[in-house]
């Protein structure tokens, strides 16, 4: 088993090889010789639109076409009664592989298994559900809420002179990523009883609503140490409520995201947002391109289990350790 | 005209029907006020009303907008979409290289024509204004996406965009810019509604409509002046909100809640849906109730889906106090009301 998957590794990186040099040559253009052309892949975001998507999207795409397979985007635009009907008709044009983006643990559960028992290769990506699938790709949610969890212990905690006050602010309370980060930091929490966790509410992913939120609890502890903001951009309107209020630098803004320039470091630069584990939505595309390819080629792992790939964490931060190189650029649209 | 009807109402010994759910979501929003001033530290405080009126600005400029639609006997269920659409049109001219006034007035004039369409769709197509106004939300929302975001869903300002400079500025010491505006709108809504002939036309029209249309009252012109005035108080809006929060999201349209509060607002506060009656006050007690309430509840950290119930209890709990304190009878039921 292993020995097939070492030989179609090698055959998947030969074919890389070729695809890589050809797109050097001659722009992208398919290998009309390897064993994934005519194949099909259907990717259903929660959203396009949003540069964590699009810069998804952009390598999968140089993937599919390096290869010869078909790459089809089914937009569900933050509509989640739209991407369970896109879903199902996704599931019913029998792709090969399909990679799936879920809005919460629980929504695509059912389908993501119907088109596992169909045969469809379900890649879940960045946020997974309860139901596990072919493979995933995407950020360890419990390691970057337990490392923000540590560093807001760090510099909020006993020993450092503040209240250990902190606001936390989730896109949505069943959204994976919501989930997972939540029960890591307040594991991490609750081994320091000098932090309080004073606020933890939702903005559904809204930057007017995480400012609204933030406003009213500098209002009521204008001694808060630190906001842990689930997703960089909702994440932007708390910044601004803390800036508003005059306390840039004292309350620390804790983020997560994609890591794109213009999103990311722009807001850490100009000292909205104070620190972002980024996943680097960059380099996750090419890790889902890559697990395509493979999982066009038939990969599978030895015991049935999931085959994961975890995206390496890059921590940006403002001040003085500001390094814009962290980020990645999304090129701009022709 | 109006009063002349209300006058005669009492000559006939029918008790004028002003606004019922008025004073009962008044005593709500004061029992709330009690209720938190009571359980919740620093409720009470000059601090947290600054908070509730700044969390509310953009919230009461859009019900102006709104009131004066469904007093004409309209509803504009594009304005959030309007709203979006200004602040993307002004934010995207600062960005290619144009100064603030020019920027806005051709925001405004964008906006006016949005306003100007769906007036226009209204009266002189005699589409109903529920459909003509979600049909030019969509387009709008999709055109604005499309052809000037280029399927992007966020817009993100920089801190030199002016729109973020004039708002985030104190016009008097402690009062915000936006806070300010809030309040001029609200003036002239009210100055536009009770002063003017077309503030009074408008009356007439929601009371009844084929009524001022026989008597000759120019209703299709005021009806588009309605679309065009909802439409520019999206945009004031819109701007307040994009430089609040330093972006402009197009997530505000499909998630969808926020024109639901500009209605609920409205609405709770006794401008019933049919028109006709209801003013500036009536606003003011509806808005005020929905910021106590929001305001509390993010207070007692409570979740948003219990933030939603409870929203929708009390909606319910005023509803149901309507009906107990003012039993419906075949005179009074009217197809709209609440």
């Amino acid at each position: 088993m292993l020995r097939c998957l070492g030989s179609k590794l090698r055959r998947t990186i030969v074919g890389l090889a070729i695809g890589a040099s050809l797109a050097l040559a001659t722009g992208v253009r398919a290998d009309p010789a390897s064993s994934m052309a005519g194949k099909k892949v259907i990717f259903v975001p929660i959203s396009m639109g949003i540069t964590l998507t699009e810069g998804w999207a952009r390598r999968m795409k140089e993937h599919a076409a390096a290869h010869g397979y078909s790459f089809e985007i089914r937009d569900a635009a933050f509509n989640t009664g739209a991407m369970s009907e896109l879903l199902a008709k996704a599931i019913s044009d029998k792709p090969d592989v399909l990679v799936v983006h879920n809005p919460t643990v629980q929504l695509l559960a059912r389908q993501i298994k119907q088109a596992q028992a169909q045969g469809i290769k379900v890649l879940q990506i960045n946020l997974q559900s309860n139901q596990p699938s072919a493979a995933f790709v995407g950020a360890n949610w419990t390691r970057i809420g337990t490392e923000i969890a540590e560093d807001i212990v760090k510099k909020c905690g006993a020993g450092s002179g503040k209240s250990g006050k902190v606001a936390i602010i989730p896109g949505q309370l069943t959204a994976a990523d919501s989930v997972m980060m939540n029960e890591a930091a307040f594991k991490v929490f609750k081994e320091h009883p000098e932090i309080k966790v004073v606020s933890n509410q939702a903005s559904n992913w809204e930057p007017e609503k995480a400012r609204q939120i933030t406003v009213t609890v500098l209002q009521q502890n204008p001694d808060l140490c630190a906001i842990f903001g689930h997703w960089d951009v909702h994440t932007i309107g708390a910044g601004n409520a803390v800036k508003d209020a005059g306390l840039s630098g004292k309350v620390l803004v804790y983020a997560t995201g994609g890591g794109e320039y213009g999103e990311a470091c722009k807001a850490i630069e100009n000292g909205t947002l104070s620190a972002e584990w980024s996943y680097d939505a960059d380099g996750q595309g090419r890790d889902a391109g890559t697990m395509i390819d493979l999982l066009l080629q038939g990969a599978t792992s030895s015991n049935g289990s999931m085959l994961t790939v975890e995206s390496p964490l890059k921590i940006i931060r403002a001040g003085p350790d500001y390094d814009p190189s962290l980020c990645w650029k999304m090129p701009p649209k022709k | 005209m109006v009063e002349a009807t209300a006058g005669a109402a009492i000559n006939i010994g029918r008790r004028p029907r002003r606004s019922l759910l008025e004073p009962i979501v008044l005593a709500v929003t004061l029992a709330l006020i009690v209720l938190f001033s009571l359980t919740i530290k620093g409720f009470a405080t000059l601090g947290n009303l600054s908070v509730i009126l700044s969390n509310s600005t953009s919230l009461v400029i859009l019900s102006c907008g709104m009131a004066v639609v469904i007093i004409s006997r309209g509803l504009d269920l594009s304005q959030v979409a309007a709203m979006v659409a200004g602040a993307t049109t002004f934010s995207t001219l600062i960005n290619a290289g144009f100064s603030g006034p020019p920027a806005i007035i051709l925001a405004i004039l964008a906006m006016a024509l949005i306003g100007f369409v769906n007036g226009w769709l209204i009266a002189f197509v005699e589409i109903p204004a529920i459909l003509a106004t979600l049909a030019s939300a969509m387009f709008v929302t999709g055109l604005f996406r499309f052809a000037v975001l280029r399927g992007e869903y966020l817009l993100i300002l920089p801190k030199s965009n002016p729109a973020v400079i004039v708002f985030k500025s104190d016009v008097l010491p402690g009062v915000t810019a936006p806070v300010a505006l809030m309040i001029a709108t609200l003036v002239v809504t009210w100055l536009f509604l009770r002063y003017t002939t077309a503030g009074r036309i408008i009356y007439g029209m929601g009371d009844n409509f084929q009524a001022a249309r026989l008597a000759g009252l120019p209703v299709r012109k005021t009806t588009v002046f309605v679309y065009i005035y909802s439409a520019l108080t999206a945009l004031l809006a819109g701007l307040v909100i994009a430089a609040a929060s330093g972006t402009v999201d197009f997530r505000v349209v499909t998630n969808g809640s926020l024109l639901f509060e500009v209605i609920l607002v409205v609405v709770l506060g006794g401008i019933p849906l049919r028109g006709g009656r209801g003013g500036v006050r009536n606003l003011l007690v509806g808005a005020a109730l929905i910021a106590v309430l929001r305001n509390g509840m993010t207070l007692y950290d409570f979740s948003t889906q219990i933030q939603d119930m409870l929203r929708g209890v009390v909606l319910m709990a005023a509803i149901f106090a309507d009906n107990y304190l003012n039993p419906r009878d075949a005179e009074t039921d009217t197809v709209g009301d609440l």
